[in-house]
């Protein structure tokens, strides 16, 4: 497990020491400045539909996606995975450490962010709510972070596709098509959320699919990222 | 060391260094590399070759960057395509500049030392950066680096691991004269010492000056390979091409067409075009005839000079 730490550092330092940082931590911090103008504005929100609106459908999304299309897609791009690709290590260990980084970062910026909105704006069950979202968005956004990721190590233009995902798949067909929800990461994060006390609305996939669709897209991107990985080619060139 | 293959029966078993057996890939419809074939042994060797040749993407295979589209490039006896290990035995500066801009040169070397597992990283980092002339500037961030600097850094990254076999793509770009001839000096005496170093280049005069053996590449076929000295008696013993302006240029020409070494001139464009199967031979007859025919010379040019026309006539050889 040694190569683990190290590239796990590198990828944090690459993605830490850029201005797409700031972008994320704005990102994120949204739900909380938005619950913050409501405390202030004296308004009687509904936080978990706020949650379902807010961070489930478009921060949670959007900070995995751009965390997980960066971890390595941003090095295949740059030609800095050549480095990583010529040394002596499993392919698996290098999804790995990269997982380890999209998934971890995106908790990071996500469950705060849920457990200050839900303290905000929470009226009744605090406590249901705190940690519903909390458990639904940690294994949520760490599919996200996967899915993304494993999508980068195939296309350059992985954050479109994972944009039009998000935005068109999840947002507008998942919602009309009934029977294509077990394909939509939300909607089994909603299910999550459903399963431990919070109000969503329609009719939640069931708690056990709603875990078998996040533990297969978790299992199988890293499957399919390492496949990738090991099949590796190097882009431009004479 | 470069030699053919198949290798003989009858010869001891010999495990080359790079094997690269009736290699080809092919992009769509456009063959980037040829059925090319070649084995090597410990020594400088230079892959050489005009842009768009082919050289990266051999490189590429060798370094296990690329699947061969046919044939098979093995390292050390292991196939290079899908094989981590071969890494613990190879090391790789690849050409493009990007490297980790935010990592200073010494924290890149000892990065690449824990990627390859070593025991003390920080000592092998430290090897690394002295062999390369970055001690001082080795805790600088690399994105301050100038280009030559970052050559460096990348070559300090290959060699962290003391690798048999080094494959360097166009290692002396960017470098300055002082630095390039430091380069040389170190991969000679790595090369002394029993590795097998491969460098690409597409500048004749690099290659020449480092390399024990050469490679030629053009459009994507092995144009010709071995020892270094005869391959540049060919290029130079080809047939050759010059235009000359005098003050005459019709006598010059009859004049021309009386020796031996000249088998054509013609006029062309206010100029004699003189085709020329003996390059050293009527470059030294040339002033002879002209002043013998009371003719001032005023230009001679070769016509046909550049590395495409030289690569180009070893592949039609």
């Amino acid at each position: 497990m040694s190569a683990i730490a190290p590239i796990v550092e590198v990828t944090f330092r690459g993605l830490l020491g850029r201005r797409r940082i700031f972008l994320l931590v704005l990102l994120a911090a949204l739900p909380v400045l938005i619950g913050l103008l409501i405390r202030i504005a004296g308004g009687r929100p509904d936080a978990d539909r706020v949650l379902d609106t807010l961070v489930v459908r478009f921060v949670m999304p959007l900070v995995a996606l751009i965390v997980g299309t960066t971890v390595i897609g941003s090095e295949i791009d740059d030609g800095t995975a050549v480095f990583l690709m010529v040394k002596p290590i499993a392919r698996w260990r290098i999804v790995l450490s990269k997982a380890l980084v999209a998934a971890g970062l995106t908790a990071v910026l996500i469950v705060p962010a849920v457990i200050i909105s839900s303290i905000l704006l929470s009226r009744t069950d605090l406590a249901t709510t705190l940690e519903a979202f909390t458990v639904a968005c940690f294994f949520g956004g760490t599919a996200y972070a996967i899915a993304f990721l494993a999508l980068s190590a195939f296309t350059s233009r992985a954050f479109l596709i994972g944009l039009a995902y998000v935005l068109i798949w999840e947002g507008v067909l998942a919602s009309i098509l009934e029977g294509t929800k077990f394909l939509s990461i939300r909607q089994a994060t909603l299910g999550i959320a459903a399963a431990l006390g919070v109000d969503t609305p329609g009719q939640p996939l069931a708690a056990g699919v709603s875990a078998a669709v996040l533990a297969v897209v978790i299992a199988g991107g890293f499957m399919i990222a390492s496949w990738r990985l090991a099949r590796f080619e190097i882009r431009g060139g004479d | 060391m470069t030699t053919e293959l198949p290798p003989n029966p009858a010869a001891p078993p010999f495990t080359p260094a790079i094997s690269v057996d009736h290699v080809s890939r092919w992009y769509g419809n456009v063959v980037a590399v040829n059925d090319i074939s070649f084995a090597l042994g410990p020594g400088v060797t230079g892959l050489l070759g005009p842009n768009g040749a082919g050289k990266s993407t051999l490189l590429h295979m060798m370094a296990g960057l690329l699947a061969p589209s046919a044939g098979k490039v093995s390292i050390l006896g292991q196939s290079a395509w899908r094989s981590p290990a071969i890494y613990r035995s190879l090391g790789l500066v690849p050409e493009r500049e990007a490297v980790h801009p935010y990592l200073t040169g010494f924290q890149f070397a000892v990065y690449n030392a824990e990627l390859q597992g070593l025991a003390e990283p920080e000592a092998a980092a430290e090897r690394a950066i002295a062999t390369v002339e970055l001690t001082d500037a080795a805790h600088r961030a690399i994105g301050t680096y100038s280009k030559g600097m970052r050559q460096r850094a990348k070559l300090a990254g290959a060699l962290v691991h003391d690798p048999p076999v080094l494959l360097l793509d166009e290692p002396f770009n960017g470098m300055d004269p002082r630095q390039r001839l430091h380069m040389i000096s170190l991969l000679r005496s790595m090369a002394a010492a029993g590795r097998t170093i491969l460098f690409s280049s597409h500048i004749l005069e690099e290659v020449e000056r480092l390399a024990d053996s050469i490679l030629v590449v053009y459009a994507g076929r092995l144009a010709a390979s071995g020892d270094f000295r005869s391959i540049r008696r060919l290029m130079t013993d080809r047939p050759h091409t010059f235009t000359v302006r005098s003050s005459d240029d019709r006598r010059l020409a009859a004049a021309l067409m009386l020796e031996p070494a000249v088998f054509g001139a013609e006029l062309v464009d206010g100029r004699v075009s003189v085709r020329t199967a003996d390059f050293g031979a009527f470059t030294r007859a040339l002033p002879r005839i002209a002043r013998d025919s009371a003719v001032s010379l005023f230009e001679v040019a070769p016509a046909d000079d550049s590395l495409e026309s030289v690569f180009s006539y070893l592949v039609r050889r």
